[in-house]
C-alpha cells in the first residue's frame, strides 16, 4: 500500500528523469509496539525497515500523533549492564533490510495521548535524510511468548 | 560330593556376603545418583556457583508496604531482576521471559518467586510498582528501598545501576542496569546467574535441574 503510494508519487519524477527505479524504497513491516502496564510513560516499538531500492537510505527520525515524543533509541548490553543509546540514523543499504527488536534497536514513544490497549492501532511516520517521509501503522499487542523468536545473541 | 564343614562355613559366611552385596550395590546407586546429577548440572544454560553465597542482611519493601529481606527469600527458590518501570525495552522484555518461566514451571517446581527490584525509588512509588509487575503475572513480587538499603543489596551481588541524565529533557533521566536475571536458593544463598539475552525455556529447564539436585 505505502509501497504503492511512493510509486504513484514518485512517478511523474521517474517519468521526467527517464531512469527506471531509481533511489530507495522504504517499507516498514511487523510493526508492533510492547503493551505495556497502565503506568508506563515509555513505551517501546519493533519493525523491519526493508530497502527495496537500488540505492542506500537513511532513517532520520521517527515522529507519531498518539506521542508527545518519539526517538530511535538502541539497547546495548556491555559487560552485564544494559544502557540505552539514541540512534541519530539508521543506515538501510540497498536491497537490505534492519531489524528494530526486543534488547536491539527500537523506538523510544513517550507519553502516549490516550490509554492504548491490546489491538489498538498507531499511526507512524519516517523522515529519511532527504526529507521524505513514509506514514504506517503499529499494532499494539503483547511481547510474542518469551520472545525466543527475537532475541538473538549478539 | 560337598563336605559338611564346607556348608557351615558358607551358611556363616553368608550374612557377611550379603551384607557385602548390599553395600556395594548401595554405594553404585548413591554414586551413580550423585555423578548423574552432578553431570545434569554440567551443562546449564546459566552461570551456577560451587559456592552459593549467602547475603548480608539488607531491608527493602514490598509495594504492599512489608519489610523485604533475606527472611523474605528463605524457604523457595527466587529469581531476582533489577530495574525501573519506566524502562521500556529491557525491563518488559525480561519480566515477559520471567512470566513466560512462570507459565512453564506451573506447579512442577514447588515454590518459586519472582522479584523486581526497583533501583529507581524516587519514581516508583509502591502504587507504581505494583501496578507494574501484577500487570505480567499477579503473584509476582515488586520491591525498592532506599539508596543505602538498596545498595546494601546490589554490591554484594555485583548488580550496577547510574543515573543516565537525558541531555535532551532537562530534569528526565534513563538508568543503566544490570541485565541479568539472578537465582537464590532456598536458603537465601546466591545460586546461580543468567545473563541477557534470556530465553525462558533455558530458565526454567535450569531450575528444574538445579531444584532437583538440591540436597
Amino acid at each position: 500500500m505505502n509501497r504503492i503510494l511512493i510509486l504513484l508519487l514518485g512517478l511523474p519524477g521517474l517519468l521526467l528523469s527517464g531512469t527506471l527505479l531509481a533511489g530507495s524504497l522504504i517499507e516498514v513491516q511487523q510493526a508492533w509496539i510492547r503493551e505495556a502496564p497502565p503506568t508506563s510513560r515509555v513505551l517501546a516499538g519493533y519493525m523491519t525497515i526493508i530497502n527495496t531500492g537500488d540505492s542506500p537510505a537513511e532513517i532520520t527520525g521517527i515522529s507519531s500523533p498518539d506521542f508527545a515524543k518519539a526517538e530511535l533509541h538502541r539497547t546495548r548490553v556491555v559487560n552485564g549492564v544494559a544502557t540505552m543509546v539514541p540512534v541519530e540514523s539508521i543506515p538501510v543499504p540497498a536491497g537490505g533490510r534492519v531489524l528494530l527488536e526486543p534488547g536491539g534497536m527500537h523506538l523510544m514513544l513517550f507519553d502516549p495521548a490516550r490509554r492504548l490497549k491490546r489491538g489498538d492501532r498507531v499511526r507512524l511516520q519516517v523522515k529519511q535524510s532527504d526529507d521524505t517521509t513514509l506514514d504506517f501503522e503499529a499494532r499494539i499487542t503483547r511481547a510474542p511468548d518469551d520472545n525466543d523468536a527475537h532475541n538473538h545473541p549478539r | 560330593m560337598t563336605k559338611p564343614g564346607t556348608i557351615t562355613l558358607a551358611r556363616r559366611l553368608l550374612p557377611f556376603i550379603v551384607a557385602t552385596v548390599v553395600a556395594v550395590a548401595a554405594g553404585l546407586w548413591v554414586s551413580d545418583r550423585y555423578f548423574n546429577r552432578q553431570a545434569d548440572l554440567a551443562d546449564l544454560h546459566g552461570t551456577r556457583f560451587s559456592e552459593p553465597r549467602a547475603l548480608q542482611p539488607f531491608t527493602l519493601t514490598d509495594y504492599k508496604g512489608r519489610p523485604f529481606g533475606t527472611e523474605q527469600l528463605k524457604g523457595k527458590w527466587s529469581f531476582v531482576f533489577f530495574g525501573y518501570t519506566n524502562c521500556p525495552d529491557v525491563c518488559p522484555t525480561t519480566m515477559s521471559v520471567l512470566k513466560s518461566v512462570a507459565s512453564r514451571l506451573d506447579n512442577k517446581v514447588p515454590g518459586v518467586q519472582y522479584v523486581f527490584v526497583s533501583v529507581d525509588p524516587e519514581r516508583d512509588t509502591p502504587e507504581q510498582l505494583g501496578q507494574f509487575v501484577t500487570w505480567f503475572n499477579g503473584d509476582f513480587i515488586g520491591v525498592t528501598g532506599t539508596g543505602q538499603e538498596l545498595e546494601k543489596l546490589t554490591r554484594q551481588l555485583g548488580v550496577i545501576y547510574m543515573r543516565v541524565p537525558d541531555e535532551k529533557s532537562p530534569g528526565s533521566y534513563t538508568i543503566d542496569h544490570s541485565a541479568s536475571v539472578l537465582l537464590f536458593d532456598p536458603d537465601a544463598r546466591f545460586h546461580a546467574i543468567f545473563s541477557a539475552p534470556l530465553k525462558a525455556a533455558d530458565l526454567a529447564e535450569d531450575l528444574t535441574r538445579l531444584a532437583n539436585a538440591y540436597r
